[in-house]
């Protein structure tokens, strides 16, 4: 074993996650074990956005000595599935807690057939080592929903190797021979045999760097959905190798203001030519257009028939579908906040309301016959335009219960419905 | 001793007498029902469909309930309509009159050459002041077995347990009454109702897995303990409709009407008010034009308050069968509360535009799906413009079939082809048939809407 992985080893983390859940329209702790790989002296650690989220409120990381101490969040990125979290520094001082902290590697260098281990604690194993190769460096695939219902995989293409993954190794390191850190082991194929992927360490570097400095990674966003053009560049009458083509272009992004349409092939991004030919192309295109400044101008020259053309458009910031979660006790009802991006997949008029993801049967919510999928629009005729109103009248109704309007869209439908102490 | 031989010999003796004149009585009105069977015929299969009916007429007309021909099936794509007397197995042909949108009824006309062998409910109707079904009542009616039985006619008997407005009166027997459509009588064999789609009743289901019992609710199609009373049925059995579709078809163009609950009507000091709330009004609509607004509480019609229905949700279809009752062109009174103002409104009502099962479609062998014109309601479904009725929708996509393969789905909204955009049916249909014809022809790309994104399809064409 070389001195290296041996190093590495001291490095991987255990984390049990305690995570405040409102879909059942009451608050649940839900208890979840992943992985995790120290990043440095001062307690950083890398692991998934599926392991640890904001939704944690209690995160216990066990270490290679198997000394257990808490954690903080730090920030996470969804899109990328990756996801900081902090040792608390006082604990670790004060109980002399020692670690060693992994180095990356360097995931472009991985060749296919490469010999990686994956380190983690799948099914609360804790320290398991499992072997295999990389099966692919360049996998690509989207998972509108992969992370708890949040998006994930638009902007990073990923390793896939058949080192055994199972449930619990995510946000363990996938490691070369030298113990440097290549991947995040990230997912599995569940009943297929060593189909595991990991997100690649160049991608990782990144948003730690990202995370550390603002807690958060800002993406650009202009409104498109990009299509690889194979088979398709004789029908555009295309060159091999240039363009990508617009699948859908969203209503009211600023790629629809600036008069793209689905069917346009953008041939360069600011002058820079763009080869979407292929599906796994497609992250490092988007991933370009994603990492603009927000409000940055972007120059689009594109094809539409015969014509070419350019547009110009100024980048939005990339919202989620998800909004901000919260739950009334008194009602027992769990709602999400109406997102723009939400609304906009729903064909919503606006991003007024809030969504029901959960009731409490017998509570007020339920008996008026409020349900998940349910959007709340208006309140005792109020408008709600932020979760903030919910709050207000939640908080009149717990102090002075009476008689509550609501009105709800449901599927195209307007329903009213009184909530009664 | 021999006292209680009698009585026994007595009993015996009118229970005979009961059963002979119950078994006459059923003899002679098992002639006004009948077992209608028809195809569906798609691009790619044919199905059969069974259902009964009664006869209303020395016509040969027949009735049918609303649920025996799905509504979004065209009518050009169901045939070979066979009538079939009970216990006969041998059907003749018949004839499809269309749907009449107030009753819901299908009409369907027997051939001649066995009108003389059918007998019209009406000659079993009785005296007007006869016909109301009481509480608790005896009734009986006729049931029809399946097709590989000869569609034998057999007899239900039971009492009537309650009687609701759903809208229509409806009375619900202890027991299963009728088939689904078929006639219902009283102990003297007046007609007194037609047995109405049965309710679904919940049952525990066991199973290994589920020991405790889940509850699982059972609807039976065959025999329904619930009828529509005579008097919702015989003033309308003479609405035969003029055409396959139904038209002319009255057109409020309010969508999505939700009841008001007996909590909302109160908290809006409403108490004694029914109510059915517009969720949307629809572009260009007779609504939109007499000024109804999306949230408007319906709360009466033509100056009569709606009534309070149990369940409150009865008062959608109530609303709905006032609009069927009027005629396009004619005036309809709606008093609403907007906010917390009463408005009164006069609506026109117009003609229904276009409906789904009166769209043109044409099937493409090659590609391998069929294309609908797109008409309003595919607009409204769309959340899209009304003016613009532009592209065709994907009706059928034929499994594994190129179209298929390149990943077009079943509605599907078809707006360019080859990157030209589609402006009416008639011309995707020319387009799409001559790529269709054109054996040189190696692919199609349409562009399709679908939800909120749009998609470029590249078809391979082999």
């Amino acid at each position: 074993m070389s001195g290296g992985f041996e190093r590495l080893l001291d490095s991987v983390v255990r984390i049990d996650v305690s995570e405040l859940n409102f879909e059942d329209g009451a608050r649940r702790l839900d208890a979840s074990i992943g992985s995790g790989v120290i990043l440095s002296q001062d307690g950083l650690i890398l692991t998934n956005a599926h392991v640890v989220g904001p939704k944690a409120v209690d995160i216990n990381v066990t270490l290679a000595s198997l000394e257990r101490v808490n954690a903080k969040l730090v920030g996470w990125d969804h899109w990328t599935d990756l996801s900081l979290i902090r040792l608390n520094p006082d604990e670790v001082k004060k109980r002399s807690l020692a670690f060693k902290h992994a180095e990356f590697g360097d995931s472009e260098k991985l060749y296919v057939g490469e010999t990686v281990y994956a380190v983690g604690t799948p099914h609360g194993l804790t320290r398991t080592v499992t072997r295999g190769i990389i099966s692919n460096n360049n996998r690509y695939f989207e998972d509108t929903e992969g992370v708890d219902g949040y998006e994930t995989g638009n902007f990073n293409s990923w390793l896939q190797t058949d080192a055994a993954i199972n449930p619990g190794n995510s946000g363990g390191p996938l490691v070369t021979e030298d113990g440097r850190v290549v991947g995040i082991t990230s997912r599995a194929y569940l009943g297929a045999n060593n189909l595991g992927f990991a997100i690649p360490s160049v991608i990782a570097k990144r948003i730690v760097a990202g995370l550390v400095k603002d807690g958060t990674i800002t993406r650009s966003y202009i409104g498109i959905i990009p299509k690889a053009l194979q088979d398709l560049e004789g029908f555009y009458d295309l060159a091999a190798n240039s363009g990508v083509l617009v699948d859908s272009v969203e209503s009211g992004s600023p790629a629809s203001n600036a008069g793209l349409r689905a069917g346009d092939v953008i041939l360069a991004i600011d002058g820079k030519k763009v080869d979407g030919r292929f599906p796994e192309e497609l992250p490092m295109i988007q991933n370009m257009i994603a990492s603009q400044p927000v409000g940055s101008t972007l120059v689009l020259d594109y094809k539409r028939g015969s014509r070419e053309d350019t547009a110009s458009l100024v980048t939005a910031r990339l919202d989620s579908r998800m909004g901000e979660e919260w739950v009334s006790d008194t009602w027992g009802i769990g709602v999400r906040k109406v997102s723009r991006a939400f609304a906009r997949e729903n064909q919503l008029a606006d991003d007024t309301g809030v969504l029901v993801i959960g009731v409490q049967r017998g509570f007020p919510a339920e008996v008026a016959g409020l349900a998940r999928g349910d959007i709340i629009t208006k309140i005792n005729q109020n408008p709600v335009a932020s979760l903030d109103v919910v709050r207000a009248t939640d908080a009149a109704y717990s102090a002075k219960p009476a008689p509550t309007l609501f009105e709800v869209q449901r599927e195209r439908r307007v329903a009213l419905v009184v909530l009664k102490p | 001793m021999k006292f209680p031989a009698f009585v026994l010999a007595a009993a015996l003796c009118a229970a005979g007498a009961r059963a002979a004149d119950l078994t006459a009585l059923w003899a002679e009105r098992v002639k006004c029902t009948v077992a209608v069977e028809y195809v569906t015929q798609t691009e790619l299969e044919r199905r059969p469909t069974v259902a009964y009916g009664t006869v209303v007429d020395t016509q040969g007309t027949i009735i049918l309930p609303s649920a025996a021909i799905d509504l979004r099936v065209s009518p050009s794509q169901i045939k070979d309509f066979k009538v079939y007397i009970p216990g006969d197995p041998d059907g003749t042909e018949a004839e499809y009159l269309g749907r009449d949108a107030y009753t819901g009824w299908h009409f369907v006309r027997a051939s001649a050459s066995i009108r003389g062998r059918l007998v019209p409910v009406t000659a079993f109707a009785g005296p007007e002041a006869a016909r109301e079904t009481g509480l608790a009542d005896e009734v009986w009616g006729i049931g029809i077995r399946n097709k590989d039985e000869d569609f034998v006619p057999y007899i239900l008997q039971s009492h009537v347990a309650l009687l609701q407005l759903l809208p229509q009166r409806t009375a619900i027997a202890q027991q299963e009454v009728a088939g689904p459509g078929l006639p219902v009588f009283d102990r003297d064999g007046r007609f007194v109702g037609l047995g109405a789609s049965s309710f679904g009743q919940t049952f525990l289901e066991f199973s290994g897995a589920e020991r405790e019992g889940a509850p699982v609710m059972l609807v039976n199609l065959e025999e329904s303990s619930a009828f529509l009373v005579a008097a919702e049925v015989l003033p309308y059995i003479g609405r035969t409709p003029k055409n396959v579709f139904g038209r002319p078809l009255a057109w409020l163009g309010a969508y999505g009407l939700e009841p008001m609950d007996r909590e909302v009507a109160a908290f809006l000091k409403l108490a004694s008010h029914s109510g059915a709330v517009v969720s949307e009004v629809l572009e260009g609509s007779p609504a939109e034009k007499a000024g109804l607004k999306a949230h408007d509480i319906i709360l009466g019609v033509d100056g009569e308050p709606l009534p309070r229905f149990r369940p409150d949700r009865v008062v959608v279809d109530y609303v709905e069968r006032l609009i069927a009752a009027h005629s396009p062109g004619q005036t309809m009174t709606l008093s609403i509360l907007r906010g917390s103002d009463r408005v009164e409104l006069k609506v026109v009502l117009d003609e229904e535009p276009r409906l789904v099962r009166e769209a043109s479609r044409m099937y493409f062998e090659r590609i391998g799906f069929s294309a609908r014109e797109f008409v309003y309601g595919d607009a409204v479904a769309r959340h899209s413009k009304a003016g613009d009725l532009t592209g065709v929708i994907a009706h059928l996509v034929k499994p594994n079939s190129p179209a298929d393969l390149a990943g077009l789905r079943p509605d599907d909204w078809i707006k360019e082809i080859d990157g030209a955009p589609v402006a009416d049916f008639a011309s995707a249909a020319q387009r799409l048939s001559e790529i269709d014809k054109d054996a040189a022809r190696t692919e199609t790309v349409l562009l399709v809407n679908r939800g909120s994104e749009t998609a470029v399809l590249r078809i391979k064409l082999h």
